[in-house]
């Protein structure tokens, strides 16, 4: 299993839940040069592990601008109604939606378990993995960035939500 | 026909946008009742009937597992058509609910086209 296999996973998965679970479309690849500038402070970032074959972590980080807005598409609300625990939720959920699809695309004959999403605080970095695959999309109200990694992380115990 | 609808899924916001896509696919839904886990669904079937069930896998105190054994083996429970709604479409997966009684199984992402077409099937509602 490859990175290119994962990096394609990715990709479609991210398109795809976005499309049909937040019904909004990605604006094509952020390009290496246009990296730069999502601060922390000014993100909301989301790590989850998973077990399986292999096993490892996905990190999520969303604009804030772009948090609100893909939350408010997925309550069917008004932005300005959403309350920043709404927001951390739905973004627990984008994670888990996208790493679950990324596993199911890679791996649709084993099993993989998905640990409980959790919100990373500003100036905190997801744990590192041996190789990591990043996609950056830009949304229409700011951007999204998801790496994925294969390592040796462990899974909390199963007995938390995983949502 | 309008159906009762009960939604297990331990996160308030899957709970909202399931209901909501229900709303949107044009589901004919004349209650829906929600629940965050295996058990409290559980105790809410004792006093509500529903028409179909909707239950994720990964839930804190019961999970999906537990839930659909529990309801298979309740005489009167086990007929209320269970469907699972998972990030998870492995394989082993879906047998594994498959073999404890789930009717259906959709898997996130989905359309709302998609859960509607797998409740009327589960529910044998008519096409068209």
């Amino acid at each position: 299993m490859g990175e290119i296999l994962f990096r394609q996973a990715l990709r479609d998965s991210v398109d795809e839940v976005l499309e049909k679970m937040f019904f909004a479309q990605t604006l094509g690849e952020v390009s290496g040069a246009d990296e730069a500038g999502d601060s922390p402070a000014d993100t909301i970032a989301v790590e989850l592990m998973f077990e399986g074959e292999p096993s490892g972590s996905l990190c999520l980080r969303l604009t804030a601008d772009a948090a609100r807005e893909i939350a408010a598409d997925f309550l069917g609300m008004e932005g300005a109604e959403i309350s920043i625990g709404q927001i951390s939720e739905v973004v627990r959920e984008l994670a888990n939606m996208i790493c679950g699809s990324v596993l199911s695309r890679v791996e649709s004959a084993a099993t993989f378990r998905l640990g409980v999403p959790r919100i990373v605080t500003a100036g905190e970095e997801c744990a590192g993995s041996l190789w990591t695959t990043c996609y950056r999309v830009p949304l229409s109200h700011g951007r999204l960035t998801v790496k994925i990694g294969a390592g040796t992380t462990k899974c909390p115990p199963p007995v938390q939500s995983a949502y | 026909m309008a159906y009762r609808v009960l939604i297990v899924d331990d996160s308030p916001a899957m709970r909202t946008f399931v209901r909501r896509v229900i709303d949107m696919s044009g589901f004919e839904m004349s209650n829906c009742f929600e629940a965050s886990n295996g058990g409290e669904a559980l105790d809410l079937l004792r006093h509500e009937w529903v028409d179909a069930i909707l239950t994720d896998i990964n839930m804190p105190e019961m999970d999906g597992q537990e839930f659909l054994r529990r309801l298979s083996e309740d005489d009167v429970l086990r007929s209320i058509p269970a469907i699972v709604i998972s990030t998870d479409a492995t394989t082993h997966r879906i047998a594994v609910m498959t073999s404890l009684g789930a009717r259906g199984y959709v898997t996130k992402p989905f359309l709302p086209e998609t859960l509607r077409a797998e409740l009327e099937r589960t529910l044998g509602v008519p096409c068209g």
